[in-house]
């Protein structure tokens, strides 16, 4: 698990880091928005330029990062593949590979384009902010709305985000020690299936009780310390230039 | 009076299984007790209800002369559990985000917050790895953060479920003086092993369970010799002393 560094929390010392949690998660609603609804491919190729910017500036580990999306390279070549090859439109010419569609190579681009870069919103983010900040940032949005319960809310927030990589590491070694004990030998899907829900399930329950019990132990309780919050001039300058970039590419 | 006191207490599963029955202990301030018994012997269950975890069927705990029924909150602040698998408790993303867990629950000042936490990390010596994931740490530095966890709290008495379970030989060394340190600071610590012959020098009482039943309690020399009719080592070998059953040199 240590050596993931995808949608993880590295911790370092900068800008990104220092900045104000609630800021953060509005700059990145804000990208993620003008991700989802560039009309362009200059407006991706912007959007991409101001992330790699971004990347850069949180010192983020960069091969590693681009080591690890290559599963989705592999989704983003198939999306291109299946656009292209499916929505008809003009051949284009000189090209060896017969059936494809310029229309459908463009809307192919483009849809990759939005999912390269909301990838690369969620990598900033994960990376410069911790689940905590996390959870105390959904505790503050959600603060105002009645009725809704929002210690325990970011609570399960943080607990999910931290239990799923953890999870994940069991679940590995589980098959592993089922590889071990010849599982591959079973030819019914079924029976492979049944032998790898069950124990999951059974080891994430116990867990979650594990997890209960302990933060028992440490006398949990939904009465806690509030996270204080304070936001500097440099994250207002970064909030205004996501404004910025927001409103040029929608409203252009 | 004792710090803690246990007066019959017994324990008894859904299905009827029998973890602990009557038993009654008294652990009195600045005391190093250990714990021993073999495995399914009811330790962990005893343990449990100490820091009010599990009710008792019958019986009860008290803590400074109060039953823990009455503040479980008070329990949970006085008397620290540190577990015996401390991957398990980690509820924090960091170092420091998972011994504020505890201090955030007592609704401490943020400003508080952050002082306990670094006092802690720094008792311990992880004060280097506060930004790390506690998952990346050794087997000794992860017991040393579950033992931070518990110091942020501020407790009386610290109870160690077989802390030395895993470890090679400098986590055994690493854990062991970690313990010594706060037994000096004036904690009182309740060490639950069945490995004897890594701590039983540094105690001050031996207390063997034994199918759910308190068998023995006494001074360790008295009762070590006796400790192997009930499943537990007796680590003295011939011309062995006490004293030297420790694995600090």
């Amino acid at each position: 698990m240590a050596e993931i560094t995808f949608f993880h929390y590295i911790h370092r010392d900068t800008v990104l880091h220092r900045m104000d949690g609630r800021l953060k998660l509005v700059c990145m609603l804000l990208i993620s928005l003008s991700a989802s609804f560039a009309p362009a491919l200059h407006h991706y190729l912007l959007l991409f330029c101001l992330l790699l910017v971004a990347l850069r500036t949180a010192k983020l580990p960069w091969t590693a990062l681009f080591k690890e999306l290559k599963f989705f390279g592999l989704i983003i070549l198939l999306v291109i593949s299946i656009n292209a090859y499916t929505i008809p439109g003009d051949p284009i010419p000189n090209l060896p590979l017969p059936g494809l569609s310029r229309q459908g190579v463009v809307t192919g681009l483009r849809f990759a384009g939005r999912l390269i870069n909301i990838l690369l919103v969620c990598v900033v983010v994960t990376g410069t902010t911790s689940i905590r900040t996390f959870g105390n940032v959904i505790e503050w949005f959600l603060r105002p709305v009645p009725f809704v319960p929002e210690t325990r809310i970011a609570t399960m927030v943080s607990l999910t985000f931290v239990l799923i990589p953890v999870l994940f590491d069991q679940f590995a070694e589980m098959m592993t020690a089922q590889k071990a004990r010849c599982i591959e030998l079973r030819k019914n899907p079924i029976k492979r299936l049944y032998f790898a829900v069950f124990p999951f399930l059974e080891q994430t329950l116990r867990r979650t009780d594990q997890i209960v019990e302990a933060m028992e132990a440490r006398g949990y309780s939904e009465l806690r310390t509030r996270a204080v919050f304070k936001s500097n001039k440099c994250d207002w300058l970064i909030l205004a230039l996501c404004l910025l970039v927001f409103l040029y590419v929608i409203l252009s | 009076m004792p710090l803690i006191e246990t007066q019959n207490l017994t324990h008894v599963f859904p299905d009827g299984t029998v973890a602990i029955e009557n038993i009654n202990l008294k652990i009195y301030a600045g005391e190093f007790v250990i714990i021993a018994g073999a495995n399914g012997s009811g330790k962990t269950v005893l343990a449990r209800h100490l820091n009010g975890l599990l009710q008792p069927t019958k019986g009860q705990v008290l803590i400074e002369g109060q039953p823990i029924c009455k503040n479980i909150v008070n329990a949970r602040k006085k008397v620290g559990l540190v577990f015996q698998d401390p991957d398990r408790q980690f509820v924090g993303q960091t170092v420091a985000e998972d011994v504020a867990f505890g201090p955030e629950n007592l609704n401490l000042p943020p400003t508080q917050v952050e002082t306990v936490v670094k006092a802690s990390l720094e008792v311990v010596g992880l004060s280097p790895f506060s930004r790390q994931n506690p998952h990346v740490l050794s087997g000794g530095q992860k017991r040393k953060l579950a033992i931070a966890g518990i110091l942020a709290m501020k407790p009386k008495i610290i109870i160690f479920d077989e802390p030395f379970t895993g470890l090679d030989y400098p986590g055994v060394v690493q854990v062991l003086q970690q313990i010594l340190h706060l037994h000096a600071m004036g904690h009182t610590i309740l060490l639950i092993t069945h490995e004897l012959e890594k701590v039983l020098a540094h105690a001050d009482r031996l207390v063997i369970i034994y199918k759910g039943h308190l068998v023995e309690d006494g001074k360790p020399e008295a009762v070590v010799y006796r400790s192997e009719r009930y499943g537990v080592r007796m680590p003295l070998r011939k011309g062995e002393e006490v004293k030297e059953m420790s694995w600090l040199k």
